[in-house]
């Protein structure tokens, strides 16, 4: 079983490189494959909106950089990992920068679900997903940041996932736990 | 807060002038001129990788009495240059005493039809302008995108009718240095025909309009390509190994909606 990692710091960040670190050790132990991504250090243009991927080569990504393979990785994972300091309740620039060439692996077309228009599913199966975010202290954005992974999940359909928040300036001793928590819900982990 | 001189108006979308967030934008800033204000304009695309764009940026930023923050909805929340400009503007404003009130606006639009969608969009955008010293001036939301297709409003004519009556309203409020009232908000926000039927013709004409595309580009027999199946890589080439038509890949898709399960 593998597991990617996208790391969305926007610099040298301890609590990050701590969770991540974490959830690697963790998986290792139980014979998984981990790939951490440091995103901020890859080469991953922008989107341009071009809808390239969708009209032009379809699935793939027109950009040929790292993004392209980004995605790859992510897709043929059994469990993808978001990892960003909360922004304002969303992501950082450095996670959303490859999150942003991710469309490919859904359909232009549309379809009803859960209520409301989202893109039709290109593939039949999607990896496990667990976002978290770090939080400053004396923020309060648990909220925003909780409903907007669970907007991605209707977009992304995994077929486990879960989302959550560290408050940064814990004690770093509270993180393996912390960590175990979540991969405990991604039946990852016993 | 009193009367605003500058207004600067603040592209979150990578399509620059060619994109539907430019098009809303530019109305409600020419009408914001219509009223006295200077406009400027802005594109974070240009501006967040470098140190002479990040500088030319805040200080945009800084002048400005108003600011419009136009942005396209990507995977839920905004292209990564638009969040790279608020976390810019508020590393550069987190210290700074206020010298001024600013109002901050923003505009979100989206290629679906529920404007429900820009919901968590709206959300961060107020929780960046609370933390950045800015005034709240309010989030209209636009859905159903493909009906605008980057044209400039007043060439609609009655498929905007809504929305440029709704920012009239906004630029009025905006120009007295109040916040966008409630009525323009929604007004902006209301497709001009009923939801239920924006919905069966975003699936009916948006799949007519992806596959013209496709065509054009010589794709169309590609379009459900699933180039990073494992199983797919393994067997060869995507047209050998699938051995199925469009028709049975869009039945697989749609017998796999119910089956994802969630903790």
């Amino acid at each position: 079983m593998k597991a990617v990692i996208f790391n969305g710091a926007k610099e040298d960040d301890p609590a990050i490189k701590a969770i991540e670190k974490t959830i690697a050790d963790q998986l290792t132990k139980e014979k998984w494959e981990v790939e951490p991504l440091e995103l901020r250090d890859m080469n991953i243009a922008n989107c341009t909106g071009c809808f390239g991927c969708w009209v032009k080569t379809p699935g793939t990504c027109v950009i040929d950089d790292e993004g392209r393979e980004t995605t790859r990785k992510a897709f043929q994972s059994d469990l993808l990992v978001w990892l960003s300091p909360v922004t304002f309740g969303g992501y950082s620039s450095e996670l959303k920068k490859a999150l942003d060439r991710i469309i490919p692996i859904l359909l232009p077309y549309f379809q009803i679900y859960h209520g409301q228009i989202h893109h039709e599913m290109r593939y039949k199966k999607y990896p496990k997903l667990l976002v978290i975010g770090v939080q400053e202290p004396g923020e309060n954005y648990e909220e925003t940041f909780m409903a907007l992974a669970e907007r991605n999940m209707l977009n992304f359909r995994p077929p486990t996932h879960a989302a959550c928040v560290f408050q940064r300036g814990k004690k770093p001793e509270t993180i393996p736990a912390f960590v175990k928590e979540q991969l405990k819900k991604m039946e990852v982990v016993s | 807060m009193s009367q605003p001189r500058n207004v600067l108006l603040l592209i979150g979308s990578p399509r620059i002038t060619g994109s539907n967030s430019y098009v809303i934008g530019k109305f409600l800033v020419d009408k914001l001129g219509e009223k006295g204000l200077v406009s400027e304009e802005e594109f974070a695309t240009r501006l967040v990788n470098t140190r002479e764009g990040t500088e030319r940026l805040l200080k945009s930023v800084d002048n400005a009495d108003v600011i419009v923050l136009a942005t396209p909805l990507y995977v839920d929340s905004f292209p990564s240059p638009t969040i790279k400009a608020m976390e810019l503007i508020y590393e550069h404003r987190k210290t700074m005493l206020p010298t001024k009130q600013q109002l901050l606006v923003t505009i979100i639009n989206s290629g679906f039809p529920e404007k429900e969608h820009m919901d968590i969009a709206i959300k961060i955008i107020r929780n960046f302008a609370q933390a950045s010293n800015f005034m709240w001036g309010g989030g209209i939301r636009v859905g159903w995108g493909m009906a605008l297709n980057s044209k400039p409003l007043n060439e609609k004519g009655g498929m905007t009718r809504k929305l440029t009556r709704g920012l009239s309203l906004a630029s009025h409020d905006l120009s007295t240095g109040q916040p966008i009232s409630e009525e323009a908000e929604e007004l902006a926000s209301t497709l001009f025909i009923p939801l239920f039927l924006a919905k069966t013709m975003t699936r009916l004409f948006g799949k007519r309009g992806w596959n013209k595309l496709a065509k054009e580009n010589n794709v169309k027999a590609k379009m459900y390509d699933r180039p990073y199946d494992l199983n797919r890589q393994e067997k060869g080439t995507e047209s050998a190994l699938r051995g199925k038509s469009e028709t049975q890949n869009k039945a697989d898709t749609q017998i796999d909606q119910g089956n994802w399960r969630k903790t």
